[in-house]
């Protein structure tokens, strides 16, 4: 089943929904601030003497975390209501909306703040509060720019990192009727006076969660701007959403993941503000939804759980060569990236997202940042393999024709001169054919076909040989063996 | 079936087979080096100038009265969102300024806290590494007061200052699993910021503008 939102079709990966990066500007715009952030970042991280042990330890903490997944979100549920949340599940993104409405007809909710969240993009959630008459607005100011535009995200921690402040100045005078400006002072200043209403009116505030911890039912929102703060503590109701992945076995681990994320995320050594929420405050009513939305089918393959440990720091994206070149909205679904390219696959399915494993060039960049240590370059691989040999777009008839032809001329030395006897006869002929054919289309029109050679290696080889025997005859040095060892 | 019982049935199915590890042992994350309260207190000055926060240091109460008289003055404060904290409430009131207190916690709407133009509000620990005040708020006007307000001005007595997060750790998660508590532990590291905009800083976006630490004695 395709997700509402998917826009997985096109070529090479959703070449078609690509379009607004396309412009010079947005793709240097985009392509040159990750690529900045991604040397940043780095650099931060490098100077931590025991990076590479806080790697290993997060790797280690989430490993357990999934491995005892349905204990430590049965402890966590009895902690969190015991400090009076509401705790809900919803199996699927449908489910967890429906409980998302009912609470909205519960308390009579008009309006709602959010604050950014993975999860709830997943969810379509502004789109169906929209449907039932209620007004969602975004309050991260990348978020609220996308969402002005009518865009998607294009980052996970800078959603709007492909507009200029050019295009910001357009957006705010064409959306809000505001006095051109590029200035980034008075842009934000702007975007500050218009939420600071929403905050005050909002009847729900909705945000996402960074952990939850089991041994206290506390949950944690990181975040820079505020705006977190303002919508989980100034309207009555909050409801935090969270996948079934965001679970720690305890708050004593919390200080690592914070050093971790904040390092790998921003380059700072704390986000501005971190929040630690723990139930509801007197007056004031706190729900939790815990959604699985296929991250479950993730864990029947050991070799895919580790991508479940992702805290979401974004550091793969701006380190990956593809994504800088591409933006996020080529990979067709909330989260892009080289972890987009391995989590997208599990939840909406190989047959929507098969073609997204192959958006990389497995340069290994996105493993080597990465702040718990996943190994997405092999993750890859490993979807690549499962992509052809199951039902997804990279499954093609065709190709599989061509590999089995082609393990069959490697199989032997006959064959193999075979093949090669046909395949010089038919580059020969090839050259005649005044057409490109419909796939091959693609290739032929941008190449041509090479030269062939008078004489292939091996009978070169063949008349080296005998040359060397003449001159041997004549000189009494024995010819050189090799043709032995090279012969297949 | 329910959800929450087919979510974990899919879980404990999925995971059949799979060993589970012993639970790892808590990291060390930054090693505690025993500072002097001076190279702490220098440390602390160093980072949150780093973030762009205003630290400021006040021997004693009665030099912190005149810091604030001071900061108000300067800035034109009339009116202030106050914590109902011992600290907050002995130099406010000592401060004597001809402003509109505020007194949490009551918990009045977040709309007639909006024009307020300062918050003071008491620090629970200070952190040196990173320049953070780390706020153990019970109450949603206390939540409120950290964020609303254009400036805010955190109180802090000297000792109350830790090397890092870890160093403070056993006692913010000691008071996290007591039964009833109730709320949030915010730890705030400089003014309100961001870079969503071509990755200029901008201070001030949604939260405060202005970050100032004030520490006593």
């Amino acid at each position: 089943m395709t997700s509402p939102g998917l826009h997985l079709s096109g070529a090479p990966f959703l070449k078609k929904e690509n379009k607004g990066l396309a412009e010079p500007h947005g793709s240097r715009a985009l392509g040159e601030s990750a690529e900045r952030s991604s040397k940043h970042n780095r650099q931060v991280t490098l100077s931590v003497p025991h990076w590479e042990q806080w790697r290993e330890e997060a790797h280690a903490v989430k490993r357990f975390s999934i491995l005892n997944l349905d204990k430590l979100l049965v402890e966590f549920e009895r902690n969190a209501a015991a400090r009076g949340a509401v705790v809900l599940w919803a199996k699927d993104a449908e489910e967890a909306n429906r409980h998302i409405l009912e609470i909205v007809e519960r308390h009579r909710v008009k309006t709602v703040v959010k604050s950014k969240s993975m999860v709830t993009e997943e969810m379509e959630l502004n789109h169906v509060l929209a449907a039932a008459g209620v007004r969602a607005l975004e309050t991260d100011l990348g978020e609220y720019l996308v969402q002005l535009a009518g865009q998607r995200p294009v980052h996970i921690v800078t959603p709007a990192l492909h507009l200029s402040a050019e295009d910001v100045g357009r957006l705010f005078a064409e959306k809000l009727q505001e006095p051109y400006t590029s200035e980034h002072e008075k842009l934000t200043d702007i975007a500050r006076r218009h939420l600071r209403e929403e905050y005050l009116r909002a009847d729900m505030g909705i945000s996402g969660v960074n952990f939850a911890m089991a041994d206290t039912g506390s949950i944690c929102i990181v975040e820079n701007e505020g705006n977190a703060g303002l919508s989980i503590s100034a309207p009555p109701v909050h409801v935090a959403v969270m996948g079934i992945e965001k679970v720690i076995p305890g708050i004593r681990y919390l200080p690592l993941f914070l050093n971790l994320l904040a390092r790998s995320g921003t380059g700072q050594k704390l986000t501005t503000y971190t929040h630690i929420v723990h139930g509801a405050t007197p007056g004031r009513t706190f729900y939790i939804i815990i959604l699985d939305n296929g991250r479950s089918n993730v864990l029947r393959d050991p070799a895919a759980r580790s991508s479940l440990f992702c805290i979401r720091c974004g550091a793969c994206l701006n380190a990956c060569p593809v994504y800088r070149r591409t933006g996020g909205w080529a990979y067709g679904w909330v989260y892009p990236g080289p972890i987009g390219a391995i989590i997208t696959p599990h939840l909406v399915g190989m047959e929507d997202a098969g073609k997204l494993p192959f958006a990389s060039s497995l340069c290994g960049a996105c493993g080597e940042v990465c702040p718990v240590k996943i190994d997405i370059p092999h993750q890859l691989v490993h979807l690549r393999h499962k992509a052809v040999n199951s039902p997804s777009p990279v499954r093609s008839p065709f190709e599989r024709l061509i590999w089995k032809a082609w393990s069959w001329a490697m199989a032997g030395p006959l064959r193999y001169r075979l093949a090669m006897t046909t395949v010089r006869l038919g580059v020969r002929l090839a050259k005649f054919l005044p057409w490109h054919p419909a796939q091959l289309g693609a290739w032929t029109r941008g190449r041509e076909l090479p030269e062939v050679p008078a004489y292939t290696f091996r009978a070169w080889w063949r008349q080296r040989g005998r040359e060397f025997a003449e001159d041997d005859d004549k000189s009494g040095i024995a010819p050189p063996s090799l043709g032995k060892e090279v012969s297949a | 079936m329910t959800s929450r019982s087919l979510i974990l049935q899919r879980i404990r199915d999925n995971l059949r087979g799979a060993t589970s590890p012993e639970p790892p042992p808590v990291p060390v994350v930054w090693p505690t080096t025993n500072p002097t309260s001076a190279e702490l207190r220098a440390r602390f000055v160093e980072e949150l100038r780093s973030v762009h926060g205003e630290p400021i240091a006040a021997a004693n109460r009665e030099e912190a009265v005149v810091i604030l008289r001071e900061l108000a003055q300067a800035s034109g404060w009339n009116h202030v969102l106050v914590m109902d904290r011992p600290l907050v409430r002995d130099l406010v009131s000592k401060a004597d300024l001809p402003w509109e207190t505020v007194l949490l916690p009551e918990d009045p709407p977040a709309r007639d806290l909006a024009g307020i133009p300062v918050a003071v509000i008491q620090a629970d620990y200070l952190l040196a590494d990173t320049g953070s005040s780390v706020v153990v708020c019970e109450r949603p006007g206390e939540r409120l007061a950290c964020y609303l307000p254009p400036a805010c001005i955190v109180l802090a007595e000297g000792s109350q200052l830790r090397e890092h997060l870890p160093a403070l750790w056993s006692e913010l998660a000691t008071k996290a699993a007591e039964p009833d508590r109730r709320g949030e532990f915010v730890i705030i590291t400089g003014p309100s910021r961001t870079a969503d905009i071509e990755k200029i800083l901008i201070l001030g976006v949604h939260g405060p503008k202005r970050l100032v630490v004030l520490v006593v004695g």
